[in-house]
């Protein structure tokens, strides 16, 4: 079954028809052509599709299209604003990846720890926040690194 | 796959009556697993994302009442102070962005034995609300789940919130994984003390086919602590307690873990929550106001 | 060879050329190739272990609105070869693991194909499978073992040393069944296009080599090598599971050859990952070792039991790094494989060293605890003087290097040897060492073209960037060649419209590619002298080092972990994990750290959390999905550094590199292993190393 929806995407409305079963991953993928959140497990475990949705970090596989009807939707490619996000600059410094594939989930996924988080946090603590996101590669000493660093150009 | 997307309780009840195969779907965080790992492929999904009343959290004839899809960042964030042992179960809940939209009611849905919050629940004695056409009913946690990932829920039932009374006393959480994050337990064990009552809640998770509480060692514990001039714990008492809660376990060997593993690494969890969860209380606690 | 470039960009720690592409999510991986209409095609699994499809039904599946094609044995086209098993998809009813394609739905929507594979209805004659390996069932000997090792080797009397020995080890080790999982799920677009002569295959495809990819292909399908284009800019990680093309390669060109014109994508899912992406085999490793008191080694023997498939060889060279890491007048190294109805295993991150550098490592540390000799030490005392395997010398050897500025780095000299004498807050604590090594490989075939463009010098090599980064790497060792800044050159990869290029393996990239480069530029100059004009171009390829033949090339490394391990429930955290490499002339700090921490990563995630349960009695992976097949999280990691020592060597290649993408997870393991044991007294000899092996033996 069909449905017609609009997602607001890094600031623009798009209007899709959608398969009731679309995720907003796939509807971003697949009938949007923002490929930027990727798919690495469709089960919620790895944290490569995650995106902003109303300004939380989320699990874009996990929520289905027509239940994110109205939503805004960011995702890493969004963040960059004609500049790289503070975020996305701290990552390139710290070589907080290497193939890439998990980047923009990391990179929203940060984004997030920054907004949710008030108070300074220990390296310790960055690590927890950020290990929804896996990265196979093993950048993680990095993606601290750039989290710690973008926390600082924030304070 | 049909797709109803209600704007209220009302709405959701009545199209979960004249739908009783929708499949009721909140944060997404189990349904969606399930949906895309091919597991199910429901003729139809309850949206509750749109209902206000599932999403707020308040006080109701003086115990917490929080909406079945209130998330556990939101638990964690606003209700760690009443609800400390819920609030620290809500915090080992898979990932952070897990915990954005993943709710208690969920965990009910659910009913996994692996389930988080279901050790916190028992503890605490939490109830659960349970809404359909017909009216609503309460139903203490303990007597919630019916096998491994059954409930009491009948089709035409939704759940609507948990009704948990503030902590009177010191309340723990712990579990045992095989990484720092992003864990499902091998082991977790949940405790209240409730000085009120002159008794220890108890609830263990990945120890049985459901969530249950450890009967016997609370009726022990019970019987040992002197409510009126605490004193600190004999270690054979916390041995005994540990014991009695690997008892009330039945587990299973896993992927995660061995029945013997979990047996012993329960005991462990036990003694080491009385004896936190003790010393708070002996200390004075910083709930003794609660 | 006459020297090593002089570095200037070599050496400079530049940040990723594709930095500002990946973390705004705008490299487009394979998947994502841009292409108008596409298709969604989804496999449909064997059930069953062993046996014979009997009958495929089809009908359901093809009602399904949205439906285009349903490929099964019985009416997908003809394959030109199928010599290799794994690539014969849909060629017969034949099941030969549970998990394997036996049809391919082909749709207008991804959720239409994943729910059209679910209404295919299949009946099978099944046959008893057998998936368990049994060092004492049914064995072989191979032939070879990965990729042309002698099978077994042996000198002098290992037996006798070990009755005339004053110390002895001998036991059985054991590495789990483990899976690549990069990040990127394997996933091809393809784009059959009938027009021209014979008509043209294009694959988008997550390749790590997509010239090997192109030739593979090209003969599945009877093709010409020209009729056949591979692209591939990015790679989500592969680790060895992309090195050569798997099943779901074959089935989305097939797909695409179905519907002409039309381009079809196939992604695997995570589960299918577990059955058609390969694994590297369990191993189980008996060891033994003979010493004098002194230390002084006088045999080590390594004897590998492992799976392969039964439809496809893949013998591990398990025992292979132990033919050169010690001095031992006696040796003996040999493999025997269990053929089984079970997925083909293939490369994965150091295969051979990673998994062959566990139980040698761990002897090692048994073998000093026996002795009362520090485990650096008794790896120092025997150090051979020229590589015990061909008697050739070696090119540079640093691992003593390694072992001591690692030991003064972690501060090793503090260390007390008593095992299980540490508890601080409920915590076991203890130190543990390994030595890692990885070999210098060198492929055979590369060629690089360098033009002069608008004044840049553009290179143009068929070679990948699976995070390794190449983009930027391949610009700098360009840049020296050709003496300019590196901001002049412009780097080409990934796709087969440039030169030829050899596979992302065995950490020969940068060594392969980078010497067609030098060669391209030493050409380009040459010819063109230092002020080329506009479109002037020049080709090099790498030739065989003669050097290769007379000297014994390998990076060494050693790695230190430190474990606290819970008293009460066996948890295992690992705080700190240092290693210090000798792995050449470096050529981009910041990536090669990057390389090596990635390496050791995966080698901390090997020690504790990774494991493929096979379920005998189904034969398929059990926890098959990131939720239970543990990969270390971010809060794993703590302190983790990797250092790397400023080695020299002329004899390897013109860069001087020995290349790094794999020497970070050998040895990682049996670091971790040797830390939990001096933390708790437990000899844990099976990976992974979980709360269950260790709690009943807790003091």
């Amino acid at each position: 079954m069909d449905a017609e929806i609009t997602l607001r995407v890094d600031g623009a409305d798009q209007p899709v028809t959608v398969d009731t079963r679309t995720t907003v991953l796939d509807a971003l993928r697949e009938r949007l052509g923002n490929t930027s959140p990727k798919k690495g497990c469709d089960h919620g475990q790895c944290g490569a599709c995650t995106v902003l949705v109303d300004g939380r970090r989320v699990l874009s596989c996990l929520m289905l299209a027509v239940a994110a009807d109205g939503a805004e939707v960011t995702t890493a490619a969004g963040l960059a604003n004609g500049d790289l996000h503070p975020v996305q600059r701290a990552f390139i410094d710290h070589d907080g990846f290497q193939c890439g594939y998990c980047t923009p989930g990391q990179i929203c996924s940060a984004v997030g720890v920054l907004e949710e988080s008030d108070g300074e946090l220990s390296r310790a603590e960055v690590a927890e926040r950020m290990s929804g996101n896996l990265c196979r590669c093993g950048a993680y000493p990095g993606i601290v690194a750039a989290v710690e660093q973008a926390a600082g150009e924030q304070r | 796959m049909d797709f109803f997307r209600p704007d209220s309780l009302a709405e959701a009840l009545a199209a979960k009556a004249e739908h009783a195969d929708a499949v009721p779907i909140a944060g997404g965080t189990d349904v969606m697993v399930e949906l895309n790992f091919d597991h199910r492929r429901p003729a139809a999904l309850l949206d509750l994302g749109r209902i206000v009343e599932l999403h707020e959290h308040g006080r109701q004839d003086g115990k917490v009442r929080i909406g079945a899809a209130v998330p556990y960042a939101r638990i964690i964030d606003e209700l760690g102070r009443e609800l400390p042992g819920l609030a620290m179960a809500a915090r080992t809940v898979g990932s952070p962005q897990i915990r954005n939209r993943g709710s208690v009611g969920g965990n009910l849905g659910a009913a996994s034995p692996a389930g988080d919050s279901h050790p916190a629940l028992l503890a605490a004695n939490a109830e659960v609300e349970i809404a359909s056409i017909r009216g609503t009913r309460m139903v203490p946690v303990k007597d919630f789940y019916t096998g491994v990932k059954r409930n009491v829920l009948a089709p035409d039932e939704l759940i609507t919130a948990v009704h948990i009374a503030p902590a009177t006393g010191a309340q723990q959480f712990s579990k045992v994984g095989t990484r720092n994050a992003m864990v499902i337990a091998v082991c977790a064990f949940g405790l209240a003390l409730h000085p009120d009552q002159k008794r220890v809640g108890t609830g263990l998770g990945s120890a049985a086919p459901t969530p249950r509480p450890a009967t016997k060692a609370e009726e022990f514990i019970a019987t040992e602590l002197d409510w009126e001039s605490p004193k600190p714990l004999a270690d054979s008492v916390l041995r005994r307690f540990g014991a009695l809660v690997a008892e009330a376990a039945s587990p299973i060997d896993d992927v995660r873990g061995s029945a013997a593993y979990r047996r012993h690494a329960l005991a462990v969890l036990a003694r080491r929550t009385l004896g936190w969860a003790w010393s708070e209380h002996l200390g004075g606690g910083r709930r003794a106001c609660a | 060879m006459t020297g090593l470039l002089e570095p200037k960009a070599i050496g400079t720690d530049l940040r990723r050329r594709d930095g500002a592409l990946k973390v705004t999510g705008a490299a487009r991986y394979a998947y994502e190739a841009p292409v108008d209409n596409a298709a969604y095609a989804h496999p449909v699994q064997a059930t069953i272990g062993r046996g014979r499809v009997t009958s495929v039904d089809t009908a359901a599946a093809e009602a399904l609105d949205g439906v285009i094609a349903v490929l099964t044995h019985e009416n997908a086209e003809r394959l030109a070869s199928t010599e290799d098993a794994e690539l014969a998809v849909l060629q017969s009813g034949d099941v030969a693991f549970r998990g394997q394609v036996i049809a391919l739905v082909v749709a207008e929507t991804s959720e239409t194909a994943r729910h059209a594979a679910d209404l295919v209805t299949v009946h099978y004659d099944e046959q008893e499978h057998d998936c368990v390996l049994d060092p004492d069932g049914e064995l072989y000997k191979p032939d070879k073992v990965n990729p042309a090792f002698e099978t077994d080797t042996a000198v002098g009397d290992v037996a006798g040393a070990m009755a005339s020995a004053d110390v002895t080890v001998e036991q059985t080790y054991t590495t789990a069944m483990y899976h690549n999982n990069p990040l990127e799920p394997h996933a091809t677009t393809a784009l059959w296009q009938p027009a021209g002569d014979g008509g043209d295959l294009t694959l988008w495809d997550s390749t790590q080599g997509v010239h090997p990819a192109r030739s593979t292909v090209a003969e599945v399908f009877g093709l010409a090598e020209d009729q056949v284009r591979v692209v591939c800019p990015y790679v989500g990680g592969g680790f060895g599971s992309k090195g050569t093309p798997h099943a779901h390669v074959i089935l989305a060109a097939a797909a695409a050859r179905a519907v002409p014109g039309r381009p079809v994508k196939l992604a695997l899912t995570r589960p299918q990952m577990f059955a058609l992406a390969g694994y590297r085999t369990p191993t189980i490793q008996r060891m033994q070792l003979a010493a004098n008191r002194d230390g002084v080694l006088s045999a080590i023997a390594i004897d590998v039991v492992e799976q392969t498939s039964r439809i496809k060889e893949f013998a591990e060279q398990t025992g292979v790094p132990t033919r050169t890491m010690y001095r031992a007048p006696n040796r003996r190294t040999t493999h025997r494989l269990a053929a089984l109805d079970v997925p083909v295993p293939s490369w994965m991150r150091a295969p051979g060293e990673c998994p062959g550098m566990f139980g040698p490592e761990v002897a090692m540390d048994e073998l000093a605890e026996a002795l009362g000799i520090d485990p650096v030490e008794l790896r120092i005392r025997n150090e051979p003087e020229v590589d015990p395997d061909t008697g050739h010398p070696f090119s540079s050897r640093n691992l003593v290097a390694c072992l001591r500025e690692g030991a003064a780095r972690f501060g090793w000299d503090e260390r007390d040897p008593r095992p299980g004498v540490r508890l601080r807050d409920g915590w076991l604590i203890g130190t543990g060492v390994a030595s890692s090594v990885y070999p210098v490989h060198q492929m055979p075939q590369s060629t690089a073209t360098i033009r002069c463009e608008d004044g840049r010098y553009v290179v143009e090599i068929g070679a990948a960037d699976l995070g390794t980064g190449t983009w930027t790497t391949l610009a700098q060792i360009a840049a020296d060649a050709l003496a300019v800044p590196v901001a002049d050159v412009q780097v080409c990869i990934g796709d087969t419209a440039y030169p030829m290029a050899s596979v992302a393996g065995g950490s020969s990239g940068m060594i392969t590619w980078g010497s067609a480069v030098v060669e391209a530029a030493h050409a380009f100059r040459e010819k063109f002298g230092d002020d080329p004009a506009d479109g002037d171009e020049a080709e090099g390829s790498v030739s065989e080092n003669p050097m290769a033949e007379r000297y014994a090339m390998y990076a060494f490394g050693a790695q230190f972990a430190e474990a606290h391990v819970n008293a009460d429930t066996g948890e295992i955290r690992v705080p700190r994990l240092l290693g210090v490499f000798a792995a050449g002339r470096i050529v981009n700090p910041r990536t090669a750290r990057s390389q090596f921490q990635g390496g050791m990563t995966m080698g901390l995630s090997m020690a504790l959390h990774e494991t493929s349960v096979m379920d005998p009695r189904f034969g398929h992976v059990v926890n098959h999905d990131l939720a239970e097949y543990h990969v270390a999280t971010n809060a794993d990691v703590a302190d983790l550094q990797a250092h790397w020592l400023d080695e020299h060597d002329d004899k390897v290649n013109p860069m001087g590199v020995k290349g790094i993408g794999e020497i970070g997870i050998v040895g990682t393991a049996a670091a971790v292993a040797n830390a939990v044991h001096h933390a708790t007294g437990v000899r844990v000899r099976d990976l992974p190393i979980t709360l269950d092996k260790l709690l009943p033996h807790l003091p």
